[in-house]
């Protein structure tokens, strides 16, 4: 039970920090999309909550011309260095984590880690588009415009693949997952034109629109497309 | 050349299905209702068109020498001695002369070489009117109306109509695709490749539209267990990739024969997986229902897996969609 009250707490976290930058993105008031703990719970939910976002925890300041509060910046960088993958992590665990390195290096400087090599892409390498759309939206904070990385050159390798993989999650009511597909859409070159993405996106946001981590994706993806605040 | 290990199941999927209908021949028989003023013809000439068409494409895609030419050309002779050698047609035809379901079952059987001169005749003589020309339709029962006309012999006063703006014509967003579009598409596709006969009939706009998005409109349609409509696509498939000599999407193909019966047929769909046990309790085959609920997913396997053991055993080397896109189309 113990267990599971953290979890649903956590979830609601991730909801709210989700929220807080789909507002920065829209412009909105937020100036902290990471939200202040108060308490030590708190703060380690609110840690936990960061690195259940990755990078896009940090997405407004990466995209908006404004620069970040380095209040934010700082727990951002708590999150980081509390939550390194533990050697036999999951390929997406360690590349979430890469791409928060690589978005706290863009915002300060005086973050230096250690290794900054890239993860290896071997587990994607070969695999059914089904399974290849499922991470890549695991890992759509990757997915930001003149940021390349081997997951992203992988992509961008695969674009009907990916678009299948949207088809896919749209037909299934995975909300989550089609935004996080429709995000890396709008990177890749070869997109065949009939996927229709800008109305697949505001249908995705229409049907899945309740769900912050939904919208946060398509807003993302609509920054990409304008490269300007959506 | 032997054909790899896949072609060989499903191959086997076409002779089972195939066999299941045979057995149950009599679910395609007309009855005294066929023409009957409230006949439900969904309950009669239906399923015996479906049973002559996916039999025209079998035996024309198959040797005189194989077992399942001949049992495609036994149930041929079977759906016509139902029609009364093409007097039913007749007989419909004065009791409903602007319906337009006689001339499109006749039109499948007259394509095997199954005639009645004087059906033709009549039907002919409606056909020349406006107000033939003129009944509305949905654009793909258009389609395959001005296809059973052309089997027919029957010429529509020039200029040609223009093909119907279908949704498949109109190369919709992919992730729109639900159980009714894709019906459509996929007799549209039927219709412009005369049942898969032909696949440069198919535009190579559409071909290409086909070959991106087939792939999930399968996976997911196998995933709701529609196996009708997942048989359908299935043939769809196998007309797209034809040309290009790609390899059938085995993997759907494995799902889709482990939705078949042991008796060879396939349900329209199911919520429940297919009884494992053999002890299991034995479902009622001789039932209607049964039969209704089995008849054309068993046809439509039959006919996707003819159609897909007629392609290439093996890919021309750096051709087709899938090599274009680097992409793997098989569904899980």
């Amino acid at each position: 039970m113990e267990q599971s009250g953290t979890s649903t707490r956590l979830q609601a976290a991730v909801q709210g920090l989700a929220s807080g930058v789909v507002s920065a993105l829209r412009g909105g008031d937020h100036p902290h999309v990471v939200p202040a703990g108060d308490g030590a719970e708190a703060g380690d939910l609110a840690l936990a909550a960061v690195r259940v976002l990755g990078a896009d925890a940090l997405l407004p300041g990466l995209v908006r011309p404004t620069p970040p509060d380095p209040a934010e910046v700082a727990v951002f960088r708590k999150a980081v260095e509390a939550y390194p993958p533990r050697p036999d992590a999951a390929p997406t665990v360690r590349w979430s984590h890469w791409g928060m390195t690589r978005a706290l290096r863009r915002l300060d400087p005086s973050f230096l880690p250690g290794p900054s090599a890239e993860p290896d892409t071997g587990w994607l390498e070969g695999a059914g588009w089904q399974y290849l759309t499922h991470q890549l939206a695991v890992l759509a904070p990757l997915a930001v415009p003149g940021e390349e990385c081997a997951v992203s050159a992988l992509a961008a390798r695969r674009p009907v693949d990916v678009a299948r993989g949207f088809v896919r999650a749209v037909r299934r009511r995975d909300w989550r997952q089609a935004a996080g597909a429709g995000r890396w859409l709008t990177l890749l070159p070869g997109v065949p034109d009939t996927v229709g993405l800008e109305a697949g996106l505001d249908f995705v946001e229409l049907m899945g629109g309740q769900d912050p981590l939904v919208v946060l994706q398509v807003q993302a993806a609509r920054a990409a497309r304008t490269g300007a605040p959506v | 050349m032997t054909a790899p290990d896949g072609v060989t199941d499903v191959r086997r999927t076409a002779e089972t299905a195939l066999a299941w209908v045979d057995a149950h021949r009599a679910g395609f028989t007309l009855g005294e209702d066929a023409l009957a003023v409230d006949g439900e013809a969904d309950r009669s000439w239906k399923p015996l068109g479906e049973l002559a068409q996916v039999c025209v494409t079998v035996s024309r895609h198959t040797e005189r020498s194989d077992p399942l030419h001949a049992r495609a050309r036994a149930l041929l002779d079977f759906a016509w001695r139902e029609t009364e050698e093409g007097d039913l047609f007749l007989r419909l035809h004065r009791l409903e002369p602007f319906a337009t379901y006689p001339l499109e079952v006749y039109a499948t059987l007259a394509s095997a070489g199954y005639r009645h001169r004087a059906f033709e005749e009549a039907a002919a003589v409606v056909a020349r009117t406006r107000g033939w020309r003129l009944t509305e339709q949905d654009p793909t029962r258009r389609l395959g109306v001005l296809r059973a006309e052309e089997r027919c012999g029957i010429r529509r006063p020039s200029p040609a109509p223009e093909p119907p703006l279908t949704w498949l014509g109109g190369l919709p967003e992919p992730w729109t695709f639900e159980r009714d579009a894709g019906y459509a598409l996929t007799h549209v596709v039927f219709h412009l490749t005369d049942w898969g006969d032909d696949a440069a009939g198919l535009p190579p706009g559409l071909a290409a539209y086909l070959a991106d998005w087939l792939p999930p409109w399968i996976d997911t349609c196998l995933e709701a267990r529609k196996w009708d409509l997942s048989a359908e696509l299935l043939a769809v498939a196998a007309v797209v990739a034809r040309p290009a000599g790609d390899l059938p999407p085995f993997d759907a193909w494995q799902v889709l024969r482990a939705a078949q019966r042991p008796a060879g047929e396939l349900p329209l769909e199911d919520r429940d997986p297919p009884p494992e046990e053999p002890g299991a309790p034995a479902l009622p085959a001789d039932d209607e229902w049964y039969f209704l609920h089995h008849y054309h997913s068993t046809l439509m396997a039959a006919f996707a897996a003819v159609l897909t053991c007629e392609r290439p055993a093996a890919p021309p080397a750096g051709t087709g969609a899938r090599h274009r896109h680097g992409g793997r189309g098989a569904p899980r």
